[in-house]
């Protein structure tokens, strides 16, 4: 039994005459007495056999390679890569066309259009952009903080011009007889406060337009509007006629309406 | 004997120190050499001629680039089959696996059914076909063990120098193979008589 066992692991080896010959005769002498052992070589022959008959398809296969041709098949395969034959005889044929005289204008027609795209492209691009941090802030670049606050001044501005205008217009415009009424009544009071309070908001702003006109229209307006509240209870018809007059002859309402457009069309 | 040999790996050496100096006909007379041997192993691996020529092509190339890691004393055929094996390896992986499971699914059905209807004298044709399978079967090193012993007919030593292992377990390895496909031939060995 034992015998059987250390037997049977060698039988492949001996099937495929890979023992020794002192293993051999181990075998052999072992497959006289053991009929259960002669059988399992029988059946691994069987395998032996079936394997056998797939050789016949690899010596077709053998007889119809071209064994003369292959090497150097293999020999040019390896030493002289088609596609990179290829593709340095493409650049070799392609170099000289591209360095025809002909060219030449093309060339620098290309070149001036790179060179003007490149300086249009500098010069709109030049201001950075709003970047994003990592914890989703938003870094905006000074320029651009400055350009704001100065478009906010100049619209705020317009809006303090445009009203003061209307004020202005409908006190000139009320008769004679009612205008003490006039500076006496709620609503045009409430508007001249409301403009002397906005024109304190803007007052700072004012400074960053750098327009000398439009700061100095608003501080008229604003000490016209300041002495009107103060005095208006004081003020006699005759003396409110003379204003009137005065701000006729000083064009004020002029000056705002150029201040006015100036300031539009200063739009950022 | 002993001399010949060694005036044979001599030779040997000299064509591939000439193929580390770019010798191109150096290179050509290895190819010779070796090209029948590589393409018996990758054609029993692969069973299919274009990739076995595939195989013995890509061999030679990745000869040409590694020349310089061959080191004398070495035995250059086992080295050129160790490269050969690597290739047929890694080209089963990529293209013949999926293939021959599509195959396996397509044709169990067809098989099996030739095994029961069909008399005890089939056409050989199918037992090749069964047996083709029962050797994808096998592990991938028991696979090239049989190979490189049955149609290559290598001797267990020179398995265990191109499969760099031991002796021995090439010995096991090939026994286990046989056991195998004894096995998984079991159901249709009646067909042999």
């Amino acid at each position: 039994m034992k015998d059987c066992k250390k037997t049977n692991r060698n039988l492949v080896a001996f099937l495929y005459d890979e023992l020794s010959d002192r293993e051999k005769k181990q075998v052999a002498a072992h497959l006289e007495t053991c009929q259960k052992c002669v059988e399992e070589v029988r059946q691994l022959e069987k395998v032996q056999e079936v394997a056998d008959s797939l050789n016949a398809d690899m010596e077709k296969a053998l007889a119809t390679v071209d064994w003369e041709n292959l090497p150097s098949q293999i020999v040019d395969g390896v030493f002289d890569p088609k596609p990179a034959r290829i593709r340095r005889s493409r650049r070799d044929g392609l170099r000289p066309f591209l360095l025809q005289p002909r060219f030449r204008l093309a060339y620098i027609g290309l070149l001036l259009g790179i060179v003007v795209g490149a300086v249009v492209t500098f010069l709109i691009f030049r201001s950075p952009p709003l970047q994003v941090t990592a914890e989703g802030k938003i870094i905006v670049p000074q320029g651009f903080y400055d350009k704001m606050e100065l478009e906010m001044a100049r619209r705020e501005t317009i809006d303090y011009l445009d009203r003061s205008e209307y004020l202005l217009l409908d006190f000139i415009q009320s008769s004679p007889e009612n205008s003490v009424e006039f500076w006496q009544s709620d609503y045009a009071s409430r508007r001249a406060i409301d403009l002397l309070s906005k024109k304190k908001y803007i007052d700072p702003q004012l400074d960053k337009i750098k327009l000398a006109k439009a700061k100095a229209i608003c501080d008229q307006i604003e000490l016209l509007f300041f002495e009107l509240i103060r005095i208006s209870d004081e003020l006699s018809a005759e003396e409110l006629k003379k204003i009137k007059r005065l701000i006729e002859e000083r064009q004020l309402l002029l000056k705002i309406k150029l201040v006015r457009r100036e300031l539009q069309k200063s739009e950022a | 004997m002993h001399t010949q040999e060694k005036t044979q790996q001599d030779d040997i050496m000299s064509l591939v120190k000439g193929v580390k100096k770019g010798d191109r006909e150096a290179f050509m007379i290895l190819t010779q050499l070796y090209q029948r041997k590589i393409f018996q192993l990758a054609y029993s691996y692969l069973h299919n001629k274009e990739d076995a020529l595939d195989i013995v092509q890509e061999t030679f190339l990745r000869f040409h680039q590694k020349a310089h890691l061959f080191h004398e004393g070495k035995n250059f055929q086992n080295w050129l089959l160790q490269m050969a094996k690597n290739i047929c390896i890694d080209y089963y992986r990529k293209h013949r696996k999926r293939d021959n499971e599509l195959r396996r699914e397509e044709n169990i059905e067809e098989v099996h059914h030739t095994s029961h209807t069909s008399s005890r004298h089939d056409h050989p044709s199918d037992l090749k076909e069964i047996f083709s399978r029962c050797l994808e079967k096998l592990s991938e090193k028991q696979r090239m063990i049989f190979v490189m012993k049955h149609y290559n007919h290598l001797h267990y030593s020179e398995i265990a120098q191109i499969l760099d292992i031991a002796l021995g377990t090439v010995k096991s390895l090939h026994f286990k193979a046989v056991r195998n496909l004894r096995t998984h031939m079991s159901p249709y060995m009646g067909r042999m008589g």
